[in-house]
């Protein structure tokens, strides 16, 4: 896709600014009505979504050139996707989220990048050509001990894919080691292959070769190995696997089945694979990943062409997959939560579909730290709103930024002092015995 | 086709130089509200130049209103204050939108150095008077947000028909502001009380019972009332200065205070409270159209009256919401549920209907209005549309009437929507032009460059109660601002609507305000002087000269030049 392929988008785009909102029909109060993060750091309407378009627009029609602003416009957004949901409320020929990741790939390819991206890409790329200071053995020194497998070696039930987080971050290592003992403890056999990167970061900055590049190693990988099913705590990675790698050059059209750790934990605890005896008391409320939850629906590339019904209605053909967030994974989280003894799940008012994003996304932890600490800020205080104990989620970025808003607001006196900020899954493990604590 | 719209051989990239303003004011404005809250960049400004309607009324069918000298955000009525009083020493426009919906809340000329105010750093609530029943906001408050802090105790407002995504302060001080359940609680014209206004030459007039400061709650007074200079039908929109705060007055809630929507997007349900019934009705011809509205409103039953799904088409009306309802559905399956043939039958079942949600204050009430809706029904022949009064459907139209935020849907089928015609008025005088314009619509969209979805896509608000039993209907005309032909097929169509309104001697519609915007001084001067009362133009620009003498707001505040008279 090249960037004039949005240009009906914003054509259409009639400036109505629900991107701005989550859907109308969800809304609960003042406070906690808005839905965009870039506008709210941004304020002028070209960080909407909408803004986003016609400054593309601007640019596709050579009314405006590339600053350092419209840089900002394009990169300061988390790529969460509420704007894609607000959108579809109403419309059905609009595509915000993929316009968005095409304006950065189109800015990529024009150098014109947020300068706190280059240090950032090259990293990615010394990775990508083996020359990064973690070999793709240092990246599984998380697993020592654990008994994983080979699959290249020997069939295993599960390829699990840590990602870099939860490879790289030592804060993060007894969450990913419980998430595989969960699964050793149902019974199944986890593999895992010494890789890289899934790209998905590099993707989500509009480095697209980059981001091929990483994808077409894993994929052989997978295939050489005949992999049925890859399971990752990753939401990100998640997000790579379904939404990026079916569009790449080359992708099989059957990719292995590509699974959350929660999806697949839901599955064993529903199975009776695992069983829940342990209480837990504690209040939560479950923050939905943006890359789990509404970006996280089975996806179709699509290739077509529009076309005309009765006079100009606009449709395509073949027809266009409908990826709205409606079927996001909301359950399994909610029912591990509920299937645990002395959980109390209460909701925040922005969840499931139009969940306030974490701010880690889209490479804004990595390039916008301030921003997206904000982001996280407002996200923590919502958390901190429904008296919930604990702030639970099931992604690593979200986790991470989540601790530090929390630290944050607790340094400064704030209502999410004493917060904790746990994964779902180290609930889970409490409540089988594997665990006598949460991290 | 029309010479005169002749396709643009040149890209979309004509007419990109605004008039700019200088450094010095620049960095006064700067100076005010913070370098981070003004910016001049072309791309962000030209996001404030894009506008639906704009390929309506631009040269060469641009997207792009007159692109702004600058826009700014003011945090503050003081910063307001302190922006126009610059324009006023820079000889500057200034132009305020809260959300910035419509054509003419951007700049209207290409040769004004225009600063756009967006208020959206004014965004407080400022007040709730539980007691009292208004609320005081700042004008980036949309009514979803009112709505959603006041239906816990037990209030409403009137969300006006362009959707609960709207500025309250926008519709209630400075345009319109009907919509589904302006029949029971009025419109925001009429609820609006008192108002902080930062006049063009930059005072801070706090009006009605605010400006003897005894609070918000009287438009009127103890204190200085300026309805009668600001507001009017269509308000100002935009074009006599700024608006900062106001109080709109709020109506009783009778439905759940826990607003818990249930379903999957896009078609969200609200559970039907047991004092509310939700109905979609249906009648066998025009005549008992107006009837039924006339005895709804004469028995003052209901709370919310609108004709809503009808603007997808009168053909197409039922398809499109069922379909709509699926969520794994699209605007391809549209012609697969045009084909089932019980939703052919539900469209002729459908054709001439709109939705009424009853509210009682007790299950005694509720009966009550629904033993007299049943009356109602039996004596005009009418019934309650089975289908859409099920469960799922009833949900769904709860939702969508009670919170209004599906409104975009307007541009569903093409990305551009014209409301033409919505001429107000009673509803046997409405009636009289839906002939015309569905024929006229059949007409237009013929040649397959408007979307064919039946001649009725009328749509509007019951009686409204407050108004004096006031209807309208507007006509849902859509077309595809990403076809040049499409565009210009929809150009054509307001024109047609202007002279087929004169053919029957109705006033020309909503489409006439559009155009307007394209037209020159000159053009607007013989249209106002040919209204039926030209003085007002001339009474108002004697406003206009005490308030703005140095001309800072633009002509959508309309004044007739001195001496000007038809002809001239």
């Amino acid at each position: 896709m090249a960037l004039t392929d949005y240009r009906a988008d914003a054509m259409r785009c009639t400036r109505c600014s629900y991107c701005k909102w989550i859907p109308f029909d969800l809304v609960k109060s003042h406070q906690f009505a808005k839905g965009c993060p870039s506008i709210e750091a941004g304020k002028f309407h070209a960080y909407s979504a909408g803004g986003k378009l016609v400054t593309a627009l601007s640019l596709m029609d050579g009314r405006s050139e590339v600053t350092d602003r419209v840089v900002d416009v394009a990169f300061k957004c988390q790529l969460c996707g509420n704007c894609d949901v607000a959108c579809k409320m109403c419309r059905y020929d609009m595509e915000p989220i993929l316009a968005l990741r095409e304006l950065r790939a189109h800015l990529v390819e024009m150098d014109r990048v947020p300068e706190s991206y280059r240090p950032l890409i090259e990293r990615k790329r010394a990775a990508l050509a083996g020359k990064g200071p973690k070999t793709p053995a240092d990246r599984n020194a998380w697993a020592e001990g654990l008994g994983l497998k080979d699959p290249a070696v020997e069939p295993v039930d599960v390829v699990f894919y840590a990602g870099c987080k939860y490879s790289l971050e030592e804060s993060l290592r007894e969450t990913v080691r419980t998430q595989v003992r969960l699964l050793q403890l149902a019974g199944l056999t986890v593999g895992l292959f010494e890789n890289g990167c899934c790209g998905g970061l590099a993707d989500k900055m509009g480095y697209r070769d980059e981001a091929a590049e990483a994808g077409a190693r894993m994929l052989k990988q997978w295939a050489d190995a005949g992999v049925k099913t890859v399971v990752t705590p990753c939401a990100d990675c998640r997000h790579t696997f379904t939404r990026v790698y079916p569009g790449l050059d080359g992708a099989p059209a059957d990719l292995p089945e590509i699974l959350h750790t929660v999806e697949l934990t839901d599955r064993l605890v529903k199975d009776g694979r695992l069983e829940l005896t342990t209480p837990v008391p504690l209040t939560v409320t479950y923050h939905d990943p943006c890359n789990l939850g509404r970006q996280g629906e089975p996806y179709q590339v699509w290739e077509g062409v529009e076309k005309k019904i009765y006079g100009q209605a606009v449709v395509y053909d073949p027809p266009r997959p409908r990826h709205n967030g409606a079927n996001g994974v909301y359950a399994a989280p909610r029912d591990l939560l509920a299937a645990i003894p002395g959980v109390e799940l209460v909701e925040m008012e922005r969840s499931r579909e139009a969940t306030w994003c974490c701010g880690a996304g889209g490479a804004c932890r990595e390039a916008f730290p301030e921003y997206s600490a904000a982001t996280a800020a407002e996200r923590v205080e919502e958390a901190a709103s429904t008296g919930a104990e604990a702030l639970v989620s099931a992604c690593s970025r979200c986790e991470l930024n989540f601790a530090e808003a929390v630290a944050a607001d607790a340094a400064s006196g704030g209502p999410a002092a004493g917060m904790q900020v746990h994964d779902v899954l180290e609930l889970v493990a409490l409540s089988t015995g594997l665990r006598e604590e949460a991290s | 086709m029309n010479p005169s719209y002749a396709k643009p051989t040149t890209p979309a990239a004509m007419a990109t130089q605004s008039a700019q303003l200088s450094e010095e004011a620049y960095r006064a404005l700067e100076d005010i509200v913070g370098a981070a809250n003004v910016s001049r960049d072309a791309a962000v400004l030209d996001t404030y130049a894009f506008q639906w309607l704009a390929e309506l009324v631009r040269p060469d069918q641009s997207h792009y209103m007159p692109r702004p000298a600058a826009v700014v955000l003011p945090g503050s009525t003081e910063e307001v204050q302190a922006i126009v009083r610059l324009a006023n020493k820079y000889g500057l426009k200034v132009k305020p939108h809260g959300t910035g919906w419509y054509h003419w809340s951007g700049p209207i000329k290409d040769e004004d150095a225009t600063l756009q105010l967006d208020m959206r750093r004014m965004d407080a609530i400022v007040e709730i008077d539980e007691q009292n029943m208004y609320a005081v906001v700042e004008p980036y408050v949309i009514a979803a947000q009112l709505q959603a802090e006041i239906l816990p105790l037990g209030l409403n407002l009137n969300i006006p028909g362009v959707g609960c995504s709207s500025s309250i302060v926008a519709s209630a001080c400075a345009y319109h502001g009907a919509g589904p359940d302006t029949y029971y609680m009025g419109g925001n014209a009429e609820n609006v009380l008192g108002m902080e206004w930062v006049t063009p030459e930059g005072e801070i007039i706090r009006t009605g019972s605010l400006g003897s400061g005894d609070g918000w709650f009287c438009s009127e007074g103890p204190g200085p009332s300026v309805r009668g200079i600001c507001r009017g039908t269509l308000g100002s929109r935009g074009g006599l200065g700024v608006y900062t705060k106001c109080a709109v007055k709020l109506a009783p809630h009778f439905g759940q205070t826990e607003w818990n929507v249930e379903g999957t997007l896009p078609a969200y349900r609200l559970p039907v409270h047991e004092n509310l019934r939700v109905y979609t009705l249906a009648v066998a011809d025009w005549d008992a159209w107006a009837e039924i509205y006339y005895k709804i409103y004469d028995n003052e039953i209901g709370y919310i009256f609108h004709r809503q799904f009808n603007l997808a088409g009168a053909d197409l009306s039922p398809a499109f919401w069922l379909m709509h309802n699926d969520a794994s559905k699209t605007l391809s399956d549209v012609p697969e549920f045009v084909a089932d043939p019980k939703i052919a039958e539900l469209t002729e079942e459908l054709r001439i209907s709109f939705q009424l949600i009853l509210a009682g204050r007790s299950r005694d009430d509720i009966e009550l209005q629904d033993k007299i809706l049943e009356a109602i029904l039996d004596e005009v022949g009418g019934w309650k549309v089975e289908r859409f009064c099920e469960q799922d459907m009833a949900e769904f139209t709860n939702v969508y009437l009670q919170r209004l935020g599906h409104k975009h849907i307007n541009f569903v089928w093409a990305g551009g929507y014209i409301g033409s015609w919505m001429q107000f008025g009673t509803p046997d005088w409405v009636k009289g032009y839906v002939p015309t314009a569905a024929a006229g619509l059949e007409r237009d969209a013929a040649a397959g460059k408007l979307v064919q979805c039946g001649g009725d896509a009328m749509m509007g608000s019951g009686s409204g109660i407050p108004l004096g039993g006031a209807t309208g209907l507007e006509q849902f005309v859509s077309y595809d601002p990403d076809d040049y032909e499409s565009t210009v097929a929809g150009i054509m169509h307001m024109e047609d609507a202007v002279k087929d309104a004169a053919s029957i001697s109705y006033p020309p519609g909503k489409e006439f305000l559009y155009l307007q915007i394209g037209w020159t001084d000159e053009q607007i001067w013989d249209a106002l002087a040919h209204a039926k009362q030209p003085q007002a133009f001339h009474y108002q620009r004697q406003i206009k000269e005490a308030f703005d003498p140095n001309d800072i707001g633009d002509r959508m505040y309309p004044t007739l030049p001195e001496g000007y008279e038809a002809g001239s």
